[in-house]
């Protein structure tokens, strides 16, 4: 568990708890987010932290600890995940606030490399090197002193051994990924940043490495990877910081967050073949909180999803009315996300 | 925590010149170079065939006319800019800033690399042209050869220099490279004699006297002169492009 500065927003509670609490809106701008088994002090810190270019602010007064275990940080394109993990891998200064990996702050100390490991979301990586040859390289550039035999067990922990003497240009997109990873790994950092680890990955792959980082977390690092899509964070832990333009939007229990959007009010268009009678069968029942009759057919709203598409088939039956289509309006990933800001 | 492992280690040097090398060479542009650099040998067999070689005709038509004034410092800024810039333009400067390396080790590993490859480059060709060129002059043509392979290798340090550090301030580094080279050093240094001392090209001809004294009139710098400003403008600008590189900060991007 990570020492507690704000327990008004998070407990220190395990991991494998079922229901923690959960923070949105502006209280989660300060978090604690517990991961695993007591450290000292946590790992990551960011107090009041923001970052602008210009009259832009990419991050905007975020707050969170982090201790040994998985997190992961959620938001759409745009949100601000790859700002905030430069900040915390040393590539950017926070404009305000207090950035700390390790009990230091990363910037200009390139000695704090020791302890971090980057897997930065863009693609590229030399294509002129092998696998084996990546890895190595950057084994050597953290000194290690076995930096040939640490390589190649790192390879084989990613399941490249059968792809490391070819060149990086032929991998396919998954294996410049997990070849990102293992250069990242080799010299077995405490902290370990991710930026969309899981992308360009198959299923199999995908899986392979989110039970790797669950490993590696149990091994007692500390773990943050971003990640736009919900479902990726569900395999691997169960902490998630939510960040939506630029301000942390909530965080704490995936499983809890994932409640919250769900059920969250939805707007629904239907059309039928009697909007009228099917709006006078909706309006009594207690999942939909408004109905109104457009031109483009019925649009309802609705605060619990899947009670209404239960209610929806059984209404329109009795109504005796034939249901042409229905629309979800609003569901995006932003309106999701926009949804907890403004909660 | 992990043990701490000893930080800095100059095994960082070769590692990091060696793959810079390897970016380098896998470019395009490279093989534009190479091409390049064969046009003083060919320019030598004509001439060596058309029976006009010596000293004198040697340095005019193609030290000074094609190696001098095109071939050295189109390689050594294509190189000096693109030591850095390759790697900002392709996102891997992230694995070198993302290591426990003091920045002065990635900025000489870089330097080193991106000028060995333009003396390579440059200096292959001078020797070969020379070879074939100089070789009935005698003792003067072996002196007038070593003295121009010299002016390669001062010129591609201080190219690859400026051009090193100017690249981890734009991306223009290269459009820079070019201009100054054909209106600062191809027009004005000509026109305006006073500004010698801020030319490279009068650098490294200058450089060249401390060997043999090439019979080129554009030369306006003592060997000495030339020398001393020479390792001032390459340790100024390994010294700003350490400065850079440790205030360098990637942006967030997409996210």
């Amino acid at each position: 568990m990570t020492s507690q500065p704000t327990p008004e927003i998070m407990s220190s509670t395990p991991t494998t708890q079922p229901s923690p609490p959960v923070s949105v809106g502006p209280d989660a701008a300060s978090a604690a987010v517990p991961a695993a088994p007591a450290v000292a002090a946590p790992a990551i810190e960011l107090a009041h932290a923001a970052r602008w270019y210009g009259n832009v602010v990419a991050v905007n007064d975020v707050s969170f600890t982090l201790g040994v275990g998985v997190t992961g940080l959620l938001g759409p394109n745009g949100a601000g995940k790859t700002t905030l993990l430069h900040m915390l891998a040393g590539f950017l200064a926070p404009s305000a606030g207090e950035v700390k990996v390790l009990g230091r702050s990363p910037h200009r100390d390139p000695s704090v490399y020791r302890q971090i490991g980057l897997v930065p979301e863009r693609e590229a990586v030399y294509p002129f090197l092998t696998g084996l040859d990546y890895v190595r390289f950057n084994a050597r550039l953290q000194g290690m002193p076995d930096a040939d035999v640490a390589a190649r067990r790192t390879i084989a922990l990613l399941g490249l051994e059968d792809s490391m003497d070819r060149a990086i240009g032929t991998y396919s997109k998954g294996m410049r990924q997990r070849v990102k990873v293992a250069g990242a790994l080799v010299h077995d950092p405490q902290v370990l940043l991710l930026d969309e680890p899981f992308n360009g990955m198959d299923p199999r792959n995908r899986i392979a490495m989110m039970d790797l980082l669950g490993t590696l977390a149990e091994q007692g690092r500390t773990i943050l990877f971003s990640s736009h899509i919900l479902e990726e964070v569900e395999r691997v832990g169960t902490n998630i910081l939510v960040m939506v333009s630029g301000r942390l939007a909530a965080s704490g229990d995936f499983r809890a967050i994932r409640t919250l959007m769900t059920d969250r009010p939805h707007s629904i268009t239907i059309r039928s073949s009697d909007d009228r009678r099917l709006a006078i069968s909706l309006i009594t029942d207690r999942s939909v909180f408004a109905v109104e009759l457009t031109s483009a057919g019925l649009s309802v709203q609705t605060a619990q999803l899947s009670a209404f598409r239960r209610l929806i088939a059984a209404v329109s039956k009795t109504a005796g009315v034939r249901l042409l289509e229905v629309l979800p309006a609003d569901e995006s990933l932003e309106s999701v996300f926009d949804y907890l800001v403004r909660r | 925590m992990k043990g701490e492992r000893p930080v800095g280690s100059i095994a960082a040097i070769p590692e990091i010149a060696r793959v810079t090398a390897r970016q380098l060479l896998g470019r395009r542009r490279t093989l534009l170079l190479v091409l390049l650099a064969t046009l003083p040998v060919l320019l030598a067999v004509a001439f060596r065939l058309g029976d006009q070689t010596g000293v004198q005709q040697f340095t005019r038509r193609i030290y000074d006319t094609v190696s001098m004034t095109i071939l050295l410092p189109l390689v050594a800024i294509l190189f000096g800019s693109g030591a850095f810039g390759a790697e900002i333009d392709e996102g891997t400067v992230v694995y070198l800033l993302a290591k426990p390396v003091p920045r002065w080790m990635i900025v000489a590993a870089k330097a080193l690399s991106a000028t060995a490859m333009a003396i390579l480059l440059t200096g292959a060709a001078t020797v070969l042209a020379g070879a074939i060129d100089l070789g009935p002059a005698g003792n003067d043509g072996v002196l007038a050869t070593e003295a121009q392979l010299l002016s390669m290798v001062v010129g591609s340090a201080c190219y690859v220099s400026l051009f090193l550090a100017l690249s981890l301030f734009t991306r223009r580094a290269l459009v820079i490279g070019i201009g100054y080279m054909l209106v600062w050093e191809g027009a004005l240094s000509v026109l305006l004699p006073g500004i010698a001392n801020l030319s490279i090209r009068q650098y490294a001809l200058g450089a060249a006297a401390v060997i043999y004294k090439l019979p080129v009139e554009e030369a306006r710098l003592s060997a000495e002169t030339a020398v001393l400003l020479s390792a001032i403008l390459v340790v100024l600008a390994l010294v700003v492009a350490t400065w850079k590189l440790m205030r360098f900060e990637l942006p967030g991007g997409s996210d």
